[in-house]
């Protein structure tokens, strides 16, 4: 048992990170190592009525405040929403915090277009970017209360009948900081509607404003992400192509199991040695 | 008046952003136009005098030989993200895209994925149950991993239900603490600032 537990003291991190690495790695190539099938939070159920219940021709508000470094998490939500909202011909303006989330939302959008059904959504018509603007999201937001358009300084037919923000029926808010905060703030001057899509990190901090229903709803996590996807794919959308967050579920169980096992070791180290080497 | 003006300039923002929001109404809503373009167009400055400052200090380091190839090579990436963008744009397909796609991505994701492997290490060495306190964290911690994996509700259906309570309850109340101190704390600076009492914006 000493050596056991001298080994394991002695253990290279380097192990660590082997294992976490085949832990993540080898479970894409069997997904259902694993019992795929969870239940759908409310909040993720909650982000899904509200868009579904949206009227066709109605505008959302993507905030898009990440870059490739959550796409992980963050990027099939923020698929899922924008196809939703294309299904239901609902307008979608992006909007990018951060500059180094352009391109990705671009390329996004470009992907959707090769997919059967959105071949024919257009750029300025059923959705827009509306780009980076070097101020701080607070005084965007004043900025398109007085005029929506001319804060961003770009021309299409989806602007028709939107005069101000007040036009916009839903706002989501996608982020991996407590950026969504910023607009919570804003949200009794303003009386806007919104919800969020939050990594598992960020999730808690945002878990208040849930209950206070400042948050409509929220997209918590891959998991979140996951049930997005099932809740879609239940209402016909075409698995093969909505599978992204879902194919990451085996890989995020086995990863923390193999966290579990490590912890757990850990202790037995310190649990063995406090006992007996005294 | 070098300081005064500033201290001026302080008093009128602050109280009046204050006052828009309780009062906001057609009176506002004509000047804080004025203000977001003020915004903008100081933060294109900003943009601006920092693009200097990067130029600045990697030229110090080449020609001080100052970890200078790091930096030769940083001017390099950056003059071509800016060659490429000016010369077709940043839409999807062009060479600034591609550099975006397959440099920045790529390389952005795996920084970030680094992070997994430290957390991973420092859970074993670090994450030990020494007093109750580190007990319940332990468990609470392990509980809500759990519940944010589908092999938790697929071990017991209870599970998400205990997850959300702990999240429902002690950390929602932590963080409403953290938030009330915060907010009340802004609300302090704000205050501080109008009345000149806080001038570290100022140099000061």
């Amino acid at each position: 048992m000493e050596k056991f537990i001298y080994t394991l003291k002695k253990l290279d991190k380097r192990w660590i990170y082997l294992l976490i690495f085949l832990s993540c790695i080898i479970p894409f190539w069997y997904p259902d190592m694993f019992p795929q099938e969870f239940s759908t939070s409310k909040e993720t159920q909650r982000v899904y009525d509200i868009i579904d219940g949206l009227n066709e021709g109605d505008a959302i508000f993507i905030d898009w405040a990440f870059d490739p470094t959550l796409q992980a998490e963050l990027l099939p939500m923020a698929e899922q929403t924008v196809k939703q909202a294309l299904d239901k011909k609902i307008r979608v303006f992006i909007y990018y915090p951060l500059l180094t989330g352009i391109s990705l939302g671009e390329n996004l959008l470009e992907n959707i277009k090769k997919e059967p059904g959105y071949e024919n959504i257009e750029n300025g018509v059923d959705y827009i970017h509306l780009g980076y603007l070097p101020i701080g999201v607070d005084m965007v937001l004043f900025s398109m209360y007085s005029d929506f358009k001319a804060t961003f300084g770009k021309e299409g037919k989806i602007f028709e009948g939107i005069k101000t923000f007040g036009d916009i029926k839903y706002l989501i808010s996608y982020a991996g900081s407590a950026h969504p905060e910023t607009y919570i703030s804003l949200q009794p001057r303003f009386g806007f509607r919104m919800g969020a899509g939050v990594t598992a990190v960020v999730g808690p901090d945002m878990v208040p404003f849930l209950q206070t229903g400042q948050l409509d709803g929220m997209l918590f996590g891959l998991k979140g992400a996951a049930e997005y996807e099932n809740l879609r794919i239940k209402a016909g959308a075409e698995k093969k192509f909505n599978q992204k967050a879902n194919a990451g579920m085996a890989s995020l169980n086995l990863s923390h199991i193999i966290m579990f096992l490590f912890i757990g070791l850990g202790n037995l180290v310190y649990f063995y040695e406090r006992k007996y080497k005294k | 008046m070098k300081k005064e003006i500033p201290l001026l300039i302080g008093f009128i923002a602050t109280i009046g952003w204050y006052l828009e929001f309780f009062m906001a109404g057609k009176f506002f809503e004509n000047w804080k136009m004025i203000f977001t373009t003020g915004f903008r167009n100081v933060a294109i400055v900003g943009l601006l005098v920092g693009m200097v400052n990067v130029l600045r200090v990697n030229y110090k380091k080449i020609k001080y030989n100052n970890d200078r190839w790091y930096s030769v090579y940083q001017m390099f990436i950056i003059a071509l993200m800016v060659f490429f963008g000016s010369l077709r744009g940043i839409s999807p397909g062009t060479p600034f895209d591609a550099m975006f796609t397959y440099g920045f991505v790529p390389l952005d994701a795996t920084v970030f994925s680094l992070l997994a492997f430290y957390v991973a290490s420092a859970s074993y060495r670090s994450f030990k149950i020494k007093s109750v306190e580190s007990a319940f964290l332990l468990i609470a911690a392990i509980l809500i991993m759990l519940s944010k994996m589908p092999l938790g509700e697929a071990m017991w259906s209870k599970i998400p239900v205990i997850g959300e309570w702990i999240m429902d309850g002690p950390t929602s109340a932590g963080k409403r603490a953290i938030l009330f101190g915060a907010y009340l704390g802004g609300l302090t600076m704000m205050i501080r600032v109008a009345f000149g009492l806080e001038r570290s914006h100022l140099s000061e």
